[in-house]
Parts: C-alpha cells; structure tokens; sequence
C-alpha cells in the first residue's frame, strides 16, 4: 500500500482513530491530536507497517492505543523531572474544549464521561470498541492485544458496571430514554 | 445479536458521545500537513541512543580501572635464573648472598618481551625502571664489603694464598746435599 492510499485510507478513519484516541488519553483532547500526529508520523517514517494480517482499522487503533500508552509514560516522567510543564497542557486543553461546549452542557453526558472515567482501562476500552466504533470482539481482542475471552470478560465487566451505573442515575433523576437505537455489531 | 434494553441505552450514549468527538476532532488536513512539515525530532531518551552510551560509559569506566589497577600492582618477585660463571668473582662452590641476587635478577629484555603485548606503554616503562633500579640496587649489594674485612687480614695470608713449589725445592735441595759415591 503506498502512501496516497495510506492517507485516503487514514483521512477515512480519521474521526474513528481520534475517537479512540481520545479514549486512550483519558478524553484528552490535546492529548489524543499529538498521539494521532505521532502515530501518522510513525507510518510516514515506516515505524509502523501496515502488514494486512488484520483489517487496517484494527491494526490503527492497536498503533494508536500502543502511542498513546508510550506517550502516556513519557509525560509522566516528564511531569516528574520538568514541573512547570502542566501551565502549557492546561491551556491547551482548554482551547480544544472550546467546540464541545455544547455537548459539556448535557448533565447525563457528563454523568457518563465520569462513569467511563472511572471504569478501569480495559474494561472502558473494551466498551468504547463495541459501542463506539462498532468492532466486534475478536476485533477488540485483536486491538487490545489480548484474546477473545479476556476481551470478553472486561466486556461483560464493564457493561455490568455502567449498567449499575444507568440504573442509579435513572432511578436519582428520572431519566426518559428517546434517543436513537443502533443495532449493535457484537 | 439483539441488544437489550440497557445496552441499547449504553449505545445511545456512546454514539452522542461519538457526534460530539467528530465534531470536536481535528481536521485530517491540518494533522497531516503538521506531520509532514514538522521536523523529525531528535530523540534524547532514544532507547538505542542511551542503551550505546550506557554501554560506552561502562567500557571506558572499566578500561581505567583497569589501568589504574595494573600500574599499582607491585612488580613480581625476581625469577631465579641460571646466571653466566664468568660474572663470578669469588668461588664457584661458595657463592656470596649478593651475588647470588644479582644472579636472580632476570635480564630486562624478558620481562619487556612478556609485557610486549600490553595496550599501555607507560605501564610497560614503568616496569622497565622498576627492574633498572632493582638490578642497580644488586650490584650494590654485590659490591658491598664489611668494615671489619680489615682485622681478618693477616701476614700469613700469603702462604695460605700460595702453594709451596715443591720441584724447585727439591732441586735446590739436591745441589746442598753430598753426592754419595757408595
């Protein structure tokens, strides 16, 4: 595949690979674009090949989830030797908030982004893979790195969750569901 | 798979949660364009790059150490060697101690040979004075005499020191003595 295939290909997926991005930099915005740019240069400079022993949108998000997890390290240990790097991130962060705005206002989104948040990592990626990007879960093995059953374990686990997590939250605010249904390729 | 009633609701949120990314996501233009004219950085904590300097700084560490190591070691002692009879001053069959560590002392043309093959060269002209001071120290051990050597001198020391020539006696003899005509 060469390059100007590569990048049709990759402008394709472009709001699915920052989506995901997003969700492996803990919704980040700032973040999740500097891990998305990494991760086109890695495939610019030849880092990562794309081999087709998987669909490319898996093989993606798995360079994706892999940057963002080196990326996430790097940032650690350099908020642990360089103090004053936090002032730039947070400015950052909030000019990237500026065009969600809007969807910051609904309560139950909020509510939701701190479920997930709160949920452990395997368990939110593995949601945010079926329900977000419509994987299935060989699929989401596959990008997580692990195998099917572990998959669908933290699965299972992490619906559970949000699950108790819906019920408290419609229970304390009365919620009406009318949103739209999509069928689910699990 | 049908989905049930939470999970229906779970997928709602997800995909409000997915309209309000798109919408908030870069444009695929402006990631790909800062890419390609962003610089390739140099990587300071390149895993490669501290893994070699890492290996470098070990070698050099280990490289002075040892050279430190092998200038303080003290010379090894002197080898006996089978010394040549003609530097023998005194009696084959009683040799003085002095002499007999002069005879010890290996020629400096072994032991420059057997460091021949050593990196330092300092190091080995450091082990070529040792053994020079060392030879210089034995010859002046050889050539050392008692003060007292002077109270053993005695006049008899001559006839000790040489043989009676007992022909010429006899000769002289002879004439002395009356020839017998019997």
């Amino acid at each position: 595949m060469d390059i100007a295939e590569l990048k049709s290909e990759l402008e394709k997926l472009h709001s699915a690979s920052f989506g995901w991005a997003l969700s492996c930099c803990r919704r980040d915005h700032a973040e999740a674009e500097e891990v998305l740019q990494t991760v086109y240069l890695k495939i610019l400079e030849g880092k990562a090949r794309y081999r087709g022993e998987s669909s490319l949108k898996t093989w993606l998000f798995a360079v994706i989830r892999k940057t963002a997890i080196g990326e996430y390290r790097k940032r650690l240990v350099r908020s642990l030797v360089f103090i004053g790097s936090d002032e730039k991130r947070d400015g950052a962060a909030s000019l990237a908030d500026g065009p969600t705005k809007i969807f910051e206002n609904s309560e139950l989104q909020k509510q939701f982004r701190g479920a997930l948040a709160k949920l452990p990592a395997r368990q939110r990626e593995a949601l945010h893979l079926v329900f977000y990007e419509d994987l299935s879960l060989s699929e989401a093995a596959n990008v997580m790195g692990i195998s099917v059953g572990s998959a669908r374990q933290h699965y299972e686990r992490g619906k559970k969750h949000l699950r108790e997590w819906l019920s408290h939250t419609e229970t304390e605010n009365g919620i009406v569901w009318r949103r739209k249904e999509t069928p689910s390729t699990v | 798979m049908e989905l049930s009633g939470e999970e229906k609701k779970l997928q709602a949120l997800f995909s409000e949660l997915k309209a309000a990314d798109e919408q908030s996501a870069p444009h695929f233009a402006r990631v790909w364009n800062r890419v390609q004219i962003a610089p390739r950085r140099i990587r300071a904590f390149n895993p490669v790059f501290v893994a070699a300097a890492v290996v470098l700084l070990f070698g050099v560490v280990a490289f002075a150490v040892w050279s430190r190591y092998s200038r303080t070691v003290s010379v090894p002692p002197p080898r006996i060697a089978e010394a040549p009879p003609a530097n023998i001053t005194t009696k084959p069959t009683e040799p003085s101690p002095a002499t007999t560590l002069l005879r010890e002392i290996k020629p400096k043309q072994t032991s420059l040979t057997a460091r021949g093959n050593r990196p330092s060269t300092r190091h080995t002209t450091l082990v070529a004075a040792a053994d020079r001071k060392l030879a210089k120290d034995a010859k002046s051990i050889a050539s050392w005499t008692s003060p007292t050597s002077a109270l053993l001198e005695s006049p008899s020391d001559e006839i000790f020191g040489s043989l009676p020539e007992l022909n010429q006696s006899a000769t002289q003899l002879k004439s002395f003595l009356p020839s017998r005509s019997n």
